[in-house]
């Protein structure tokens, strides 16, 4: 750096501006803003959450939603603090808590976590609630509801009333006796635009936009000066190989082991000095050219998807990503189009001087400028009736490599079919399906009779036998299963409220945010062996 | 301070422990014969399991918390952090008001007071004020910990700690971390199963920038952001250290790297990647922070109660897509300086440097050593201090290894921030 050069970037800061730093509110949430932005966060705070029952698990949950600022929380439970609630629940007064509203002592408790965050205690029974248009159209309108250790006739009242319309509120079941627990989300369709996934977009090596294909078109190694020679980003560098390749092999790029080995043995013969890092770069950065597609399979899979649509109001769910997919669709296909999803225009960093990456950055940024408006166009001409979000269609633009769209089944969709459950039984590891199933034995023995001591191994073990039903397999490891959750039929432990708290909230709030992908099927939790595992649906 | 409230009518009143001693009156179908189930295992675990938690941070608010609900009544606390208000979205027993006090005493301070009966000992300050006979009182060590360093140095001194003649020195350390929705939980039994330093090289390598890209080349937001804080800030403000917490200074860095890449014309400095890049800030929420945390607890109560087999030896969880989880057997590293006991070899060409030796050390992802000191037999190579001691030291530097050690030679590596030594077999190419 020159003297004078330094000189003025000490005069220009003499005068300390501390007005860039952020407000309270933004400081507050620092490490969580930089998972899910201001957009996740605005989610979360306009969400309103209503959950089932103040149990050490349900209060253990809400305190990891109010603490990054949800918008509001409803604890709805009838029930008062028993001397068992005030010894293992952290959102109770202790021994004072004891004989009063359990929905009404946790909710200032779980308030005080946050003050942006409002909470009301609701104490009603769910049934009478489930009984009532006013009470089924109070529970709908939240944004989501879960509930904790719900008996299964109100449960599955309460799963009908949610699948009725398809924009009806997601509900997440969660279960757990002793060490053992399973959770569930039950969604129509989660469409995911950040989905953060880590695959990096097409940087277009294979199929260059002009400005690039010209940049290096107009290269000719031999006429530029060494210290230039280093610094030739290496997208320049694959561009210009792969071009002379192709022309040497019928268009077609570098496909078995063999050639692409030649085809980095051809990069490394173009050093002219040790410790050119572009060229080390380009050769490991090869792989782009093989691995990058135009449109990644799992995105082609979207094109064929078709909406879901209400058989009543003919509505559509998601209308806008919808929207979105359809002409991201058309612009693949479109001739004016490059034949590839739209450029993000966010580069890798690159083995090259601040000028030269610099003028490739506004060149990447140029063409995604230009694709972004096809798209804006063709979005326009497709559906002139709909107005999205401009913040959601750039977002859209720039993730379209990584958005995700999951289809959820309803509550009960695994035990309603038999092959369902025999495939669940087979699957590897045989534990996670036998500690689900020994759940669900759980829950129906004590509907029946909910006196604990009538919980045996052996009276869940039949019950399981009785739904799972004849002719299948039933691994051994439910034995183990049955055994635990007879020896702790109703222990809501600390631990293992504290850990589905964790869970349940984190997979609460990608269903809120639409950021990262939430789980579909049943999570189950073995805090014996330490471990979680899937039934898929 | 408020004191432990011994009120008979509010401690363990009937009922209190309804839960838990569902899992402690009876064994389930893999619980060891060991297990006492009933009043003996009840009375060790609320009347003399005595537990140290490191770390009052978004891991550990959440331990002190799982600890005092399932009965340990003896717990104590160390950290050495105070309050600040980025740590209010997860670390849930501050309130703004407590910003700038210690977390160990805050945190302590809050248990007391919401679960009755249970006696929280804090300690606000360094792990490394504390000797082998603080170590030696715990039964169950778990860790909270962000820093590797701090980490390093606990898991050195407790296998160090261990003496053969006496079973009671080997303290089980849990050790607990998280990143944005990704964590681990893992339980160490000190020389008996691999420990911190055997999975040295599983960290994720912290992005290192070149100097002379800094210097020469910028070209992302980061590169002009580094230039600002470790070339520029030393060169105008002299000895004045550069105190990441304080606004005015990262006010400067940013001012200062803004500047810098409006120069060359690169976008993207902002406040918050500033405040990121010169604070490596790791992103953390309360989520996470509670599914690790109440993992560690769990195998602290399983290995307090025996009711129940615990982790063998490493649980790891990844929630970015669905929820992930690995549970495995980490292995020992028989060449892992702390536990291992074999040297590590190590091949270089004849013509390296001491100094291309040592930068090796520190960039190598299972050593990662800042400052090495490095001595052979009783041949001192090079020592980062005494001052005296360096200055005598320092011409070897420019000089060949293969000068002063010989082809197979030992040589041994010391820091001052590790308490072990590490042994290394020389080769040449
Ligand atoms: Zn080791």
């Amino acid at each position: 750096m020159s003297q004078s050069g330094s000189q003025t970037i000490e005069q220009a800061t003499t005068a300390i501006q501390v007005d860039a730093q952020p407000d309270n509110k933004t400081r507050r949430y620092d490490r969580q803003l930089r998972l899910w932005a201001a957009s996740g966060q605005a989610a979360l705070e306009s969400s309103r959450i209503l959950v089932i029952s103040a149990t050490a698990t349900s209060t253990s949950i809400l305190k990891n939603l109010v603490l990054p600022g949800i918008g509001h929380f409803t604890i709805l439970d009838p029930k008062n603090v028993s001397a068992a609630d005030a010894g293992n629940n952290f959102f109770l007064n202790g021994y004072s808590s004891i004989g009063k509203s359990r929905a009404e002592e946790a909710v200032p408790l779980l308030k005080e976590l946050n003050d942006s965050v409002d909470g009301e205690a609701v104490v009603k029974r769910v049934e009478d609630l489930l009984k009532t248009d006013d009470g089924k159209q109070w529970i709908k309108n939240f944004t989501l509801v879960i509930a904790h250790n719900l008996p299964n006739g109100p449960l599955e009242t309460l799963s009908d009333l949610l699948w009725e319309e398809l924009e009806d509120p997601p509900l997440m079941i969660v279960r757990s006796a002793g060490f053992l627990a399973d959770f569930y989300i039950q969604f129509r369709e989660q469409c995911i635009i950040e989905s953060h996934t880590e695959t990096a977009p097409s940087i277009r090596l294979t199929k260059p936009f002009p400005a690039l294909q010209e940049w290096a078109d107009n290269l000719d190694y031999s006429k530029v000066d060494p210290t230039e020679h280093a610094h030739i980003p290496f997208a320049i560098i694959l561009i210009k190989e792969a071009d002379q390749w192709r022309a040497e092999h019928n268009g077609a790029l570098p496909n078995t082991y063999e050639e692409k080995a030649q085809f980095k043995k051809r990069i490394r013969e173009r050093v002219v000095k040790i410790d050119e890092e572009n060229f080390e770069e380009a050769e490991t950065q090869a792989v782009r050219l093989w691995s990058e597609k135009g449109v990644p399979s799992d995105i082609e899979e979207l094109f064929s998807l078709e909406p879901l649509t209400s058989s009543s109001s003919k509505q559509t769910l998601n209308p806008e990503f919808h929207a979105l997919l359809k002409t991201l669709h058309a612009f693949v296909n479109s001739p004016e189009g490059p034949g590839n999803l739209p450029m993000s225009s966010t580069l890798p960093d690159m083995k090259t001087d601040t000028e030269s990456y610099v003028k490739l950055q506004r060149m990447y940024k140029a063409q995604s400028a230009i694709e972004a408006t096809q798209f804006k166009e063709l979005l326009a001409s497709k559906y002139p009736q709909l107005t999205i979000d401009e913040d959601m269609v750039d977002s859209f633009i720039k993730h379209a490599h990584q958005i995700k769209v999951l289809r959820g089944k309803k509550y009960g969709a695994l035990e309603a079919d038999k092959d369902a459950i025999s495939a669940a039984l087979q699957a590897w590891p045989s534990d996670t399906a036998t500690t689900h199933f020994a759940l669900n034995a759980l829950s129906i023995l004590l509907e029946k009779n909910s006196d604990p001591t009538t919980i045996t191994a052996e009276t869940l073990k039949s019950e399981v036998e009785n739904f799972v039903g004849q002719g299948v397999d039933i691994p051994e490891d439910l034995d183990n299963a049955v055994g635990e959750l007879a020896r702790s039929p109703t222990a809501d432990l600390p631990n293992t409220a504290a850990f589905l708290g964790g869970m349940i909230a984190q997979e609460a709030i990608k269903m809120i945010t639409k950021q990262y992908v939430p789980v579909n099927g049943w999570c189950v939790v073995d805090l014996i062996e330490s471990k979680t595992g899937i039934v898929n649906n | 301070m408020t004191t432990v409230n011994d009120d008979a009518t509010s401690s363990d009143w009937d009922g209190r422990y309804y839960h838990v001693d569902q899992v402690l009156n009876t064994p389930g179908p893999r619980t060891e014969d060991s297990f006492q189930a009933g009043d003996a295992v009840k009375d060790f675990l609320r009347n003399q399991c005595k537990i140290l938690v490191i770390g009052a941070g978004g891991l550990g608010c959440e331990i002190l918390a799982n600890l005092a609900l399932t009965g340990f009544k003896d717990i104590h606390v160390i950290d050495m952090d105070t309050i600040d208000i980025s740590n209010l979205n997860r670390q849930f027993l501050f309130r703004p008001k407590d910003v700038g006090n210690p977390k160990a005493l805050v945190a302590a301070e809050f248990i007391m007071q919401r679960v009755p009966g249970v006696k929280v000992t804090p300690y606000f300050g360094k792990i490394q004020d504390k000797d082998e006979d603080y170590y030696l009182q715990f039964n169950i060590i778990v860790c909270g910990l962000d820093s590797v360093e701090a980490r390093r140095w606990i898991n050195a001194t407790l296998v160090n700690m261990v003496d053969e003649e006496n079973p009671e020195s080997l303290k089980p350390l849990i050790d607990g971390g998280t990143e944005g929705f990704k964590g681990q939980a893992r339980v160490i039994l000190p020389t008996i199963s691999s420990c911190y330093e055997c999975s040295l090289d599983m960290l994720n390598k912290p992005t290192a920038f070149p100097i002379c890209t800094i210097a020469n080349t910028p070209r992302l937001p980061e590169h002009c952001i580094e230039w600002a804080s470790v070339l520029e800030w030393p060169r105008v403000h002299g000895e004045k250290k550069l105190d990441t917490d304080d606004p005015e200074h990262i006010g400067w860095l940013y001012n200062t790297a803004l500047t810098r890449a409006k120069e060359f014309k690169i976008e993207g400095v902002t406040w918050s990647l500033t405040q990121g890049v010169v604070k490596n800030i790791i992103p953390a929420i309360a989520s996470t922070n509670a599914i690790i945390a109440a993992s560690c607890c769990n195998e602290a109560f399983k290995i307090a109660t025996s009711s129940a087999a615990f982790l063998n030896n490493y649980f790891m969880l990844i929630g970015t897509e669905g929820v992930y989880s690995y549970t495995f057997e980490h292995e020992k590293r028989k060449e892992c300086p702390v536990c291992g006991g074999e040297s590590l070899d190590i091949t270089i060409s004849k013509e390296w440097t001491v100094e291309r030796l040592i930068e090796m050390l520190v960039e190598k992802q299972d050593i990662q050593i800042k400052k090495p000191s490095l001595s052979s037999g009783i041949k001192q190579i090079y020592f980062q201090a005494p001052p005296q001691l360096e200055q005598a030291t320092r011409p070897n530097l420019e000089k060949k290894v293969s000068e002063l050690v010989e082809d197979g030679g030992e040589v041994t590596v010391t820091s001052s921030t590790l308490p072990f030594n590490l042994s290394l077999r020389i080769k040449y190419t």
